[in-house]
């Protein structure tokens, strides 16, 4: 009896060759345009694409994205070489940081991206580059905490406000970077015992996002809310009726005002070191330090324009001038596995 | 001795041998998908910078401990209602019995992350159930009375056995159908009430799968403990990985938590040694369906709908809702393209998941060498590693391959390439198969348990090679499990998304990811739309499913 099997070792091998073969043309083909930059980002695809949007229609370049919150830097370690990355972009000084420890950055020379950004807001080698800064500040429930009665971050965590402080996870890289600034104003101990303070206060477990804690206020849950300047302007701002009534009765505050200023954090990002387009991702980092771009990131994000030469949105500009803290921002990096350590330790 | 004696063992030799397209096929396979755990071991043998005498003094006894409760409390609860639902749906004819059938399977398509963003919306003090209890009781504000915290361990362990149990309820709900008339009638003679009994020991296997693959599910879970605040392992990866910049460290979890996944396996495995029930009864002796009384269908039918009101009508209603108030973003253009994504990537993934899985469990149930049996075990709990932990797993092995080919390119003196695994689909799809594997291999394994090997022997001694024994065979055998492995894969491959973030090619988006960005930023009303499509697609492959098995 002569019965033709296919031996299964064959057929599993095409099928996963061709399958691969049909997947990779299906998603694959569009990465062959003549004038394209590769960005992987940290950022969220609704935040960065009017950005991208604008600089397609002024220069013509297509701009292809990864996104992912995480795991972007080991991506690029395990591409080695063969990265088709260009620029890379995200929030948060410490991410950036990864970045450079791993030395996946160019530094670059660009007169643009000089005279546009500040030097405290620049890698020391002009490896990275912040576009936008943000204030992590306090939502104060107006009716129920007075005018004046908190000026501090350090304020926190006084007994008086015991069961009345929401916040997010300690761990999360907002308030990461907090504990961080006070651990370099303030030295590690100090800093160890305002979060055991801190963690004292706090009306409920952290949990949530920087919006959830608005909303806590809002159902008298706490008083008293750490929370990141955008925020407030997403939710005064927000086509939901309802996120609009979350603010009716919550007023910010800019912490340490006459003292070292209110912490911020920055969102910024870099040329890819083993870019095969080095001159496009330049001309994209130069487009994000410009007036139009600078522009988007106040009016979509009510983020502050890291090139101080632009105006502010009417929305940042209702919210009041105010003093911001000059720590050189590498330092926070430096101290956020530190800020980790004390957040474990705490349990915020 | 008899030369006929001679020839059989020859031909039982050739039929079960080592060096065989099957075994060899099954070695590399399995070994392909230990490749990214072997990375990961790799990962961790990094500089820990002495974090864990931090860790244990500080947060990994509370990680360890909230991990346990979580993996027990989801354990226990969704047991609960998968062995209750699979063995009434098997045994008892009652009112809405058939589509209580298939509804019981309908929690599966939803993603544990979006039902417990939308638990948090509707229980959380601005949501509706607080809101009308405030109406009724005149309360004023959130100090005026108690109500349970849905962002907590309980409310974790709720909302993820309710999407959860379904792979219980389906795997427990197949073993009884198969358990034979003639086991049932004479535990009736002996104890009437000990029918049962037999049927949980003969479902055992099948349960103790679906188990598996729940508390796996559990284990590597990010994005609810994430919203619920739930200090898991998993969670405390995360802050070692991003927060502490050590990836070895969290690496090394996520390796602990893997060996302990595969302890609990073996030790199961092995409290089972003994025990292996075959079904060699002759087909159409399955058990009749016995007619439940009024009061009988009543209480029936609150057990059955209780788990589907909990995982599918709650958090679809919710998303509906948000959709009809025309909260959702409805861009037709990413959407439709996500949505083809989703699919075409969830389809390949099960096709291809199914195929191996298929191949090495025949392998390894009938070839019986247990070197193989352990590799394409562990090779099949790429489901305990959290999904972007394995994901790095996958691409530093990628890495390393690219790494290897491109050297052998420049040693034969070939221009040099961009890499072959890395940017394309197929490393996404790679991934998916390597974490998926689990439920593929679960579903056959489960099938192929109750088979009897006899079957196999008679096709050796009649001459058959043992190809031929598998094509022949396993089409009527096997097709259930396949069915029912290759849509849980295609299911839970819609969902996936913490691997489709890291692997994806440029400008890739499927559902999952598209929801991700807007629920993220508890934007959970604009991603409705893409949510509740995600939910429906799950919804054809599921009936089809159902009436599969039923036949």
């Amino acid at each position: 009896m002569v019965t033709k099997v296919f031996s299964p070792s064959k057929i599993t091998f095409w099928f996963i060759i061709s399958s691969i073969l049909i997947s990779g043309f299906l998603f694959y083909s569009s990465a062959t345009i003549a004038e394209t930059i590769n960005i992987y980002s940290h950022r969220q695809p609704f935040l960065i694409n009017p950005f991208v949007k604008a600089f397609e229609k002024e220069t013509g370049i297509k701009a292809n994205i990864i996104y992912s919150t995480k795991g972007l830097a080991q991506r690029m370690l395990a591409e080695g070489k063969r990265s088709p990355a260009d620029v890379v972009l995200t929030v948060d000084i410490s991410r950036l940081n990864v970045y450079v420890d791993k030395q996946l950055l160019l530094p670059i020379s660009s007169e643009k991206l000089f005279k546009n950004i500040p030097a405290h807001l620049r890698g020391p080698k002009n490896d990275w580059f912040g576009f936008s800064k943000r204030a992590r500040i306090l939502a104060i429930n107006t009716k129920r905490v007075g005018v004046d009665k908190i000026k501090k971050i350090e304020d926190l965590a006084r007994p008086i406000w015991r069961g009345r402080i929401c916040t997010r996870p300690g761990s999360h890289v907002y308030n990461r970077a907090l504990l961080a600034s006070i651990i370099a104003h303030n030295g590690a101990p100090v800093a160890e015992k305002w979060a055991q303070g801190l963690v004292y206060n706090l009306a409920q477990r952290p949990q949530g996002n920087d919006r959830s804690q608005i909303k806590a206020i809002f159902q008298g849950v706490c008083d008293i809310a750490i929370i990141n300047s955008y925020y407030f302007g997403k939710l005064r701002n927000s086509k939901i009726a309802e996120q609009r009534e979350w603010t009716k009765d919550v007023r910010i505050v800019f912490t340490n005002q006459g003292g070292r200023g209110n912490h911020i954090n920055i969102s910024g990002g870099g040329v890819a070191k083993y870019s095969k387009n080095k001159k496009l991702a330049i001309k994209f980092l130069e487009f994000l330090s410009e007036d139009k771009a600078q522009r988007l990131f106040t009016k979509i994000n009510f983020e502050f324009p890291a090139n101080p030469s632009i105006p502010y949105s009417k929305e940042l500009l209702s919210w009041g001038a105010f003093s911001e803290d000059k720590l050189p921002i590498n330092k926070i990096a430096e101290l956020a596995p530190m800020a980790q350590r004390i957040i474990d330790r705490v349990g915020w | 001795m008899l030369v006929g004696n001679n020839t059989f063992w020859h031909a039982k030799r050739s039929f079960y041998g080592y060096f065989n397209g099957w075994s060899i096929t099954t070695l590399a396979v399995a070994l392909v998908f230990v490749g990214p755990f072997v990375a990961l071991f790799v990962v961790a043998t990094g500089d820990t910078e002495g974090i864990w005498s931090h860790l244990m003094q500080t947060v990994a006894p509370r990680y360890a401990l909230n991990t346990l409760i979580l993996m027990f409390g989801v354990g226990i609860l969704s047991l609960t209602f998968g062995i209750s639902t699979g063995w009434i749906i098997a045994r008892f004819d009652f009112w809405f019995s058939k589509i209580l059938e298939w509804g019981l399977l309908l929690p599966c398509t939803v993603p544990a992350y979006i039902i417990a963003y939308t638990y948090t919306d509707f229980l959380e003090y601005a949501g509706p159930v607080q809101g009308v209890l405030r109406d009724i009781f005149g309360w004023t504000s959130a100090r005026d009375y108690w109500f349970p915290e849905i962002r907590s361990m309980g409310g974790a362990i709720l909302v993820m056995s309710s999407v959860l149990y379904p792979y219980i309820y389906l795997l427990a709900r197949t073993a009884f159908r198969q358990t034979s008339r003639s086991y049932l009638e004479i535990a009736k003679i002996r104890k009437p009430s000990s029918a049962i009994l037999i049927d949980l020991s003969l479902a055992r296997p099948a349960i103790i799968a679906g188990l598996a693959l729940v508390l796996m599910e559990v284990l590597s879970d990010f994005g609810t403990v994430e919203f619920f605040a739930v200090e898991t392992l998993t969670l405390g990866i995360f802050n070692i990985w991003l927060g502490m910049n050590n990836i070895a460290a969290a690496a090394q979890i996520a390796g602990i938590a893997f060996i302990f996944i595969l302890s609990l396996l073996m030790i199961e495995r092995g409290a089972r040694k003994r025990q292996r029930f075959y079904d060699n009864t002759k087909k159409n002796v399955s058990v009749r369906l016995q007619v439940a009384s009024t009061g009988r269908s009543v209480l029936y039918i609150v057990i059955c709908v209780l788990p589907i009101i909990l995982g599918f009508i709650i958090p679809v209603s919710i998303l509906l809702n948000f959709i009809f108030r025309g909260l959702s973003t409805s861009n037709s253009e990413i959407l439709i393209t996500a949505a083809f994504n989703s699919v075409t990537l969830s389809f390949i993934v099960s096709l291809i998941v199914i195929c191996l899985a298929t191949i090495m469990v025949v392998t390894t149930t009938y070839k019986k060498q247990p070197f193989l049996l352990w590799l394409s075990t562990i090779s099949s709990l790429g489901y305990a590693f959290p999904g972007a932990i394995l994901a790095i797993g996958v691409v530093t092995f990628a890495g390393g391959v690219d790494g290897i080919i491109e050297k052998i390119y420049v040693y034969f003196s070939v221009a040099a390439n961009n890499g072959f695994l890395i940017g394309g689909a197929g490393l996404l799809i790679l991934a998916c198969v390597v974490r998926f594997q689990a439920v593929g291999y679960g579903a056959i394994v489960a099938g192929v348990s109750r088979l009897s090997p006899n079957m196999f022997a008679a096709s050796a001694l009649l001459g058959y090679s043992f190809s031929r024994t598998v094509f022949k065979l396993s089409p009527p055998l096997l097709s259930r499990s396949m069915l029912a492995g290759g849509i849980l894969v295609f299911v839970d491959a819609m969902k996936e998304l913490p691997m489709t973030l890291l692997l994806r090619p440029f400008n890739y988006e499927t559902l999952a990811t598209f929801v991700y960005q807007l629920a993220k930023d508890e934007l959970l009303e604009e991603s409705a739309l893409a949510a509740i499509i995600i939910i429906f697609v799950g919804l054809g492959p599921i009936i089809i499913l159902n009436k599969y098995q039923r036949k």
